[in-house]
């Protein structure tokens, strides 16, 4: 007969020792490595499949820059140099998606969350957020009502759309009367989406105020691949202005097209072009690039921190793209607001974004100024190809260069 | 009771009392995608599973309501549930619209399933041209949290009211499945000549048919604006709601009441396994689940309810 003391083991104990030292040991000494090395979780959320992954991998790229930037200069010292951990998710360029990831890194911890790209996910994203009072950084997201359903946990660094557009014309106005008035008639050829058709219809409404005719705006479907008959209706119209809204693909097709059917125009005036303050177009077809304008968010060309960074993102292969930089900016915007805050509490990270006045950006804005959650400081520029590279025009005091309007009459 | 109610009671209990239970907000929202999506499925299946009549535009019916209840709701100031129910009348006239023009002169098969593409992208440029459907901008639903405005502070509403839906499609299958309408759907889906010829006017029967499958989808458009309170013409006209209501039962089991629950359970949960096992690779979530269903149409063409009937059919076991 076996004899069993209090020190024997039997099978099913030594089987219950065992599950419960694996989970100590999947579990329990991560745990105290994160109190060792602590972490703040920050939902980088971006569209990086579907229709525009191209966009959302490069704000990713930007988000991820910054953060490695932080963490190798010691993390977040008011939280006792916290490494900030990316929670990195897909919305799949759809809004419903992006609502359900916003879920996810709600449960995952995330003490922020940075993105999407696209004002129709930022509209379902900074939504569920708010129900978790979930502080949202909206890097680019344009339209208006993004910030204006008074949400408390939503900021945009960047300039909206009325703010954008309304500086582009201001800025026309000025270049088309320091020029002695060269462009009378418009002609405005943009996107079905959101995006192209929201900006036609602020445009035909505001520039016939300020003197401008518009012989005709055209409207195209996404994708479109052909836009010989577009140009021949612009050939046909002659305007002295073309201005394209539309995202890159289509903006760079139109741009060729047009310079392949030889178009005379006093000049090519973008708002928030999708192509017009590309390095990839300007590197891909210089020729139809050259001397196209736009007014876009654009990094101040005058800090050396904007052309580091350049340099940074280049030498990874990338081109140093407007939602790079935004991302970029953004990161660094929350990281200022966690050590303001000094707490991962989310109520506190959102009064200290409310409260914020960082101006250590690379961006030519002042010191951020949130009324109502939107970056009041900030302003697009304006932007032209000249040389084979992108200058600032305006405004004169983050300019680069000197504007070339109207453009020369190109043979060839 | 039989094996079969009991088990039905036990669901519908653990359906009940799922809130109380999951705390999860995002496991709360993959439960209100599955079981909008297994709502839409059904309407879906009426006209495409019983009747035979495959839609390749049902995102017609949805973008209808979806619109229908948003004009409504901003322009005039009406409440969203009572537009959930002009969305429903409003998706049903262009269901018989569409349904009356493709019957009356006979398409059948691939040549009403091109029509129906056709009529959603011609709503898609229409809803992309005019002025009161927002043009490409889209429409913003006003944030006005409140159960009344049907916008819930919580899931939970969301989620009773999907599963509201959700039992009414269900029951809309069962009736399907044991009345004489149903069983004259069924029986054009089999043979429409030998159907006529038996009395059946399959003309009628169409009509009805894709008039209840367009007003059930107009209500699912309806949900979908009030919980993501944006629409624009390609979410609501584009092919991504038409491909996902179609998968839905063909996945489960065409023509039949579970199908579109069980199709779009397993869709929804095949997705969110995906994204749990890629990791952070863009895109190669999308690859794996196109891959899983591929292989799930390949081995069972008759849908995942076609693999349980199976498998407790007698003697199954010993096959």
């Amino acid at each position: 007969m076996m004899r069993r003391t209090k020190t024997n083991v039997t099978r099913r104990q030594l089987l219950a020792g065992a599950a419960a030292g694996a989970a100590i040991g999947t579990l329990g000494f991560p745990a105290v490595l994160r109190a060792q090395v602590p972490s703040v979780k920050v939902g980088i959320l971006h569209p990086v499949t579907g229709a525009i992954s191209y966009s959302g991998t490069q704000s990713r790229a930007g988000a991820l820059i910054a953060i490695e930037e932080i963490n190798a200069a010691g993390g977040i010292k008011a939280l006792g140099g916290a490494k900030i951990e990316p929670l990195l998710a897909d919305a799949q360029s759809r809004p419903d998606v992006g609502a359900a990831e916003i879920e996810k890194l709600n449960e995952a911890g995330a003490v922020a969350v940075i993105g999407p790209y696209a004002s129709a996910i930022a509209i379902a994203t900074t939504a569920a957020a708010a129900k978790h009072n979930l502080p949202h950084l909206v890097d680019v997201g344009v339209a208006d009502q993004v910030v204006t359903r008074g949400l408390t946990n939503t900021f945009r660094f960047a300039p909206g759309l009325a703010k954008t557009v309304e500086t582009a014309i201001n800025n026309l106005v000025k270049l088309n009367e320091a020029a002695g008035k060269p462009v009378k008639t418009v002609m405005i050829i943009h996107e079905e989406s959101a995006f192209g058709s929201g900006m036609a219809s602020t445009l035909n409404a505001e520039l016939p105020k300020h003197g401008f005719e518009i012989v005709e705006t055209i409207k195209h479907a996404n994708p479109t691949r052909d836009f010989s008959n577009i140009v021949l209706r612009v050939q046909a119209r002659k305007p002295d202005l073309i201005i394209p809204s539309n995202y890159y693909n289509e903006y760079v097709l139109f741009a060729r097209a047009l310079r392949q059917q030889r178009v005379q125009t006093k000049g090519i005036y973008s708002i928030l072009g999708g192509g017009a303050s590309s390095y990839k177009f300007v590197k891909e077809f210089p020729d139809a690039a050259a001397y196209v304008m736009d007014c876009n968010h654009w990094f101040d060309p005058r800090k050396a921190q904007a052309l580091a960074l350049k340099d940074k993102v280049e030498k990874q292969g990338l081109f140093f793209t407007y939602e790079v930089f935004l991302n970029y900016c953004n990161v660094y915007l929350l990281a200022d607001a966690l050590e303001r805050a000094a707490s991962t509490k989310r109520e506190d990270i959102i009064a200290a974004l409310a409260s914020s006045t960082w101006d250590k950006h690379i961006m030519p804005y002042g010191p951020t100024k949130f009324v109502n959650g939107q970056n009041e400081g900030a302003q697009p520029v304006n932007t032209q190809v000249l040389d084979n590279d992108i200058k600032v025009i305006f405004p004169l005091e983050f300019a680069s260069a000197n504007a070339v309007f109207p453009v020369p009459e190109r043979k060839g | 009771m039989t094996a079969r109610t009991a088990f039905a009671v036990i669901a519908f209990a653990a359906a009940l009392i799922a809130p109380f239970v999951v705390h999860s907000d995002f496991w709360m929202g993959f439960l209100i995608t599955t079981l909008l999506y297994a709502y839409m499925g059904m309407a879906w299946n009426v006209l495409g599973g019983y009747a035979g009549q495959v839609s390749f535009g049902h995102a017609i019916f949805f973008g209808t309501g979806a619109y229908t209840s948003t004009i409504l709701h901003i322009s005039f100031g009406l409440n969203p549930w009572l537009g959930m129910v002009a969305a429903a009348v409003a998706a049903g006239l262009v269901g018989a619209l569409i349904g009356y023009l493709s019957f009356r002169y006979g398409l059948r098969g691939s040549y009403f399933a091109l029509i129906t593409l056709a009529f959603a992208e011609v709503f898609r440029i229409l809803a992309n041209s005019f002025e009161f459907t927002g043009g490409g901008v889209g429409l913003y639903v006003p944030l006005k949290i409140g159960w009344w405005n049907l916008q819930f502070p919580s899931k939970t509403g969301f989620y009773y009211l999907a599963l509201a839906l959700t039992c009414l499609s269900l029951a809309i299958g069962a009736w399907l499945e044991n009345s004489r309408f149903g069983a004259s759907l069924m029986a054009i889906r089999e043979n429409e000549s030998a159907a006529e010829a038996l009395g059946v006017n399959a003309f009628a029967c169409k009509l009805k048919a894709i008039i209840l499958s367009g007003a059930m989808m107009g209500v699912g458009g309806t949900f979908y604006a009030q919980h993501y309170l944006y629409i624009d013409p390609t979410i609501a006209y584009g092919p991504g709601v038409s491909v996902e209501v179609l998968l839905v039962p063909i996945i489960g089991g065409l023509g039949t009441m579970l199908g579109p629950l069980l199709g779009s359970a397993v869709l929804h949960g095949a997705g969110e396994l995906a994204r749990r096992l890629m990791g952070d690779v863009p895109g190669l979530d999308l690859v794996f689940y196109g891959v899983l269903l591929i292989v799930m149409v390949r081995f069972l063409p008759e849908g995942v309810i076609g693999l349980l009937r199976r498998r407790h059919k007698p003697g199954a076991a010993h096959a």
